[in-house]
């Protein structure tokens, strides 16, 4: 480990506590004024060094107009109900038709508006990427602690697991579970890709832990008699969290990709309109190549939304681990 | 000595994962709604081929009965009669699989070399107007949204510019025609590879490109490289000879890490090219409830992934003598 890294660690690991010196009342709001001062100190020093990154800028800059997308989803049905994504039919149209100021990007298949479909897919892909991203991190965080933690058979165990679980080809594993349970909703899919994404996340976590259980104040800790859990939550945890922080930007990116090539396939929820699912429809009726105003928007966003999570993955890369910041 | 250990321990393991995959598998079907049987059982079967396949599947005896038959019947081969084709779909999986390999090792050989050279190259030059180019294609190829760029090519090279087949893998007159040799059939087997080939190419060399070009800026910053200029070699063996070599580590960690990435890339490549391959039959199987030549193509699949990680461990154990443990 490089000193930087040791600095790193140092600088946001907690102090060493000594449980009985004052009232837990009084401890816990103290810790808690002079945990949230420290967060948004480091929080602040973050974004210093992610400005000063021009492709984590634009990646922000691009994820801010999809964030925009998303919120303003629900606004165009509320004008006029022919906007609906879903359902809605304009009386004068019958089928797909080319931009108009009416419908911007035109309609599709069944006279649905294309730009209406577009905004409620930048939902879909939000609601998507976070919560299946929220849940592989959180698990593939736990797995490592446990793993880096308690070491031995426990650790080969797991990491075995993520092994395996790491080679599974997941829009395969999901087809396939899609053959036997039938139709997937949107948070079945969301909860498997949360089940095949977790290896990587744990993989970092359980080294850094690995390292960090070997520290003085763990060490501090145990011996004034904190268990393993508190040890693990109170002590490890937070010095791993921006790792798993930073994961989470890779792991929306993953999820975001598996949904929409699920869609296109024609596996997707038929109850959402996701960017994939618009693709699986110009192409399967076959006006691909009579209609770009359909084919090309939502390929776009899914590569433009995945170009701007990479780019804020590697930018936060450069935050949490200032040691790449030299190379850029 | 070391080395053979080594591959052992990795076969070994990749053995294991194999039987985890299989007995997933396994689970799975028997854990699905409804009966088993319908999962082996083709509703179009007379009763008379219901009963034997019930019998030859075990599907009347307990599961640990099953699971055995499961085994056995995989090691032998016999894999069921698929629904769609009626035909045993070991028969299937043996027409197709070729069609895979073919596309997919080409297009990660391919698309590897290419990403460590231009990766190579790119931070050799770094900040220059082709380090920039390289890095900003490399990081937009990468986060392409394969299907989509495919459609994309198909309409732009085949549909306007009329260049290249819009799918398949073979033209039938070529192929029927008793005076076409051999050569004028490979060619014709190019002519449709070459599309998909492009769009995978395309959608993979960024990852290596990139990953190339940060661990190559890394290398160069080691003492070895200050002692290999200090003794005179000209900037072109230095930077193949001395950094090259040590910085592509990471690119083959980064092919077996992508392995099961672009397996699902490949899968989603055949099904828009309608290239006869082991993804495209997957995938179709699965919509048409065709569960025994589902369930094999996953598992040939799995297998295939398995085995190109150890083909992957091999290189990076002849490439890295420090890995030998």
């Amino acid at each position: 480990m490089t000193t930087q890294d040791q600095e790193l660690f140092d600088n946001t690991c907690h102090p060493v506590e000594f449980p009985r010196e004052l009232p837990p009342e009084l401890r816990a709001g103290e810790r808690a004024r002079h945990g949230l001062a420290r967060f948004l100190k480091a929080l602040s020093e973050g974004w210093r060094t992610f400005r000063q990154n021009p492709l984590g800028v634009i990646g922000l800059s691009l994820l801010s107009v999809f964030a925009l997308m998303a919120l303003t989803s629900f606004i165009p049905q509320m004008i006029n109900p022919m906007y609906n994504p879903m359902t809605g039919v304009d009386p004068n149209i019958m089928g797909i038709q080319a931009p108009s100021w009416k419908h911007w990007l035109g309609t599709d298949f069944l006279g649905r508006d294309i730009f209406t479909q577009l905004l409620v897919g930048a939902k879909v892909a939000f609601i998507v990427g976070f919560s299946a991203a929220f849940m592989a991190v959180a698990l593939g965080t736990m797995v490592g602690l446990v793993a880096g933690y308690f070491g031995k058979w426990v650790d080969t165990l797991l990491m075995r697991l993520a092994d395996i679980i790491m080679v599974m080809p997941g829009l395969l594993v999901i087809l396939i579970i899609s053959a036997v349970i039938g139709q997937l909703t949107i948070w079945n899919t969301v909860l498997i890709i949360a089940l095949l994404r977790w290896s990587p996340v744990s993989r970092v976590i359980r080294s850094q832990t690995l390292s960090l259980r070997e520290r003085a104040y763990v060490e501090a800790a145990k011996v004034s008699g904190a268990g393993s859990a508190r040890i693990i939550f109170r002590h490890i945890a937070p010095n791993v969290l921006p790792l798993s922080f930073l994961y989470m930007t890779f792991r929306v990116t993953a999820a975001i990709l598996v949904e929409a090539s699920l869609a296109f396939l024609g596996f997707g929820d038929p109850g959402t309109v996701s960017w994939g699912m618009m693709l699986q429809w110009v192409w399967k009726t076959g006006n691909m190549f009579q209609a770009p105003y359909w084919l090309l928007p939502p390929g776009f966003c899914i590569s433009l939304i995945t170009l701007s999570f990479y780019l804020i993955g590697r930018a936060l890369d450069e935050v949490v681990n200032p040691r790449l910041k030299k190379d850029a | 000595m070391e080395l053979r250990r080594y591959l052992i321990n990795r076969t070994f393991q990749i053995i294991i994962t194999f039987f985890f995959i299989m007995t997933l598998l396994f689970v799975l079907f028997r854990i699905a709604p409804g009966d088993p049987s319908s999962m082996i059982i083709d509703p179009a079967m007379t009763p008379e081929d219901v009963a034997s396949i019930r019998q030859q599947f075990g599907l009347d005896r307990p599961l640990y009965v099953q699971y055995l038959i499961y085994l056995i019947n995989f090691f032998k081969g016999d894999f069921g009669i698929s629904f769609y084709y009626g035909e045993p779909v070991l028969e299937v999986i043996k027409s197709v699989l070729p069609n895979t390999l073919l596309l997919f090792t080409s297009a990660t050989i391919l698309s590897a070399l290419a990403g460590i050279s231009w990766g190579k190259y790119a931070a050799w030059k770094k900040g220059s107007a082709s380090d920039v180019a390289l890095t900003l294609t490399g990081l937009i190829a990468h986060t392409l949204f394969l299907p989509w760029f495919a459609l994309i090519m198909i309409w732009i090279f085949s549909y306007k510019l009329e260049l290249f087949p819009l799918n398949g893998m073979i033209s039938p007159e070529i192929w029927l025609d008793p005076g076409c040799g051999f050569w004028a059939k490979s060619l014709d087997v190019l002519y449709h590879l070459f599309l998909p080939l492009l769009v995978l190419f395309i959608i993979h060399f960024g990852g290596f490109l990139l990953v190339m070009r940060s661990s190559m800026l890394e290398v160069v910053k080691e003492d070895y490289i200050l002692t290999a200029r200090a003794k005179g070699l000209t900037d072109r063996e230095v930077r193949n000879h001395h950094a090259a070599p040590n910085a592509a580590l990471p690119v083959v960690t980064n092919i077996g890490l992508s392995l099961a990435f672009s397996i699902n890339g490949g899968a989603l490549t055949e099904t828009v090219f309608s290239w006869p391959g082991l993804g495209r039959e997957l995938v179709n199987a699965v919509s048409q409830f065709d569960y025994p030549l589902a369930q094999m193509s996953f598992l040939i699949i799995s297998a295939l992934v398995l085995v190109a990680n150890l083909v992957v461990d091999v290189l990076y154990a002849y490439l890295d003598p420090r890995i030998r443990y």
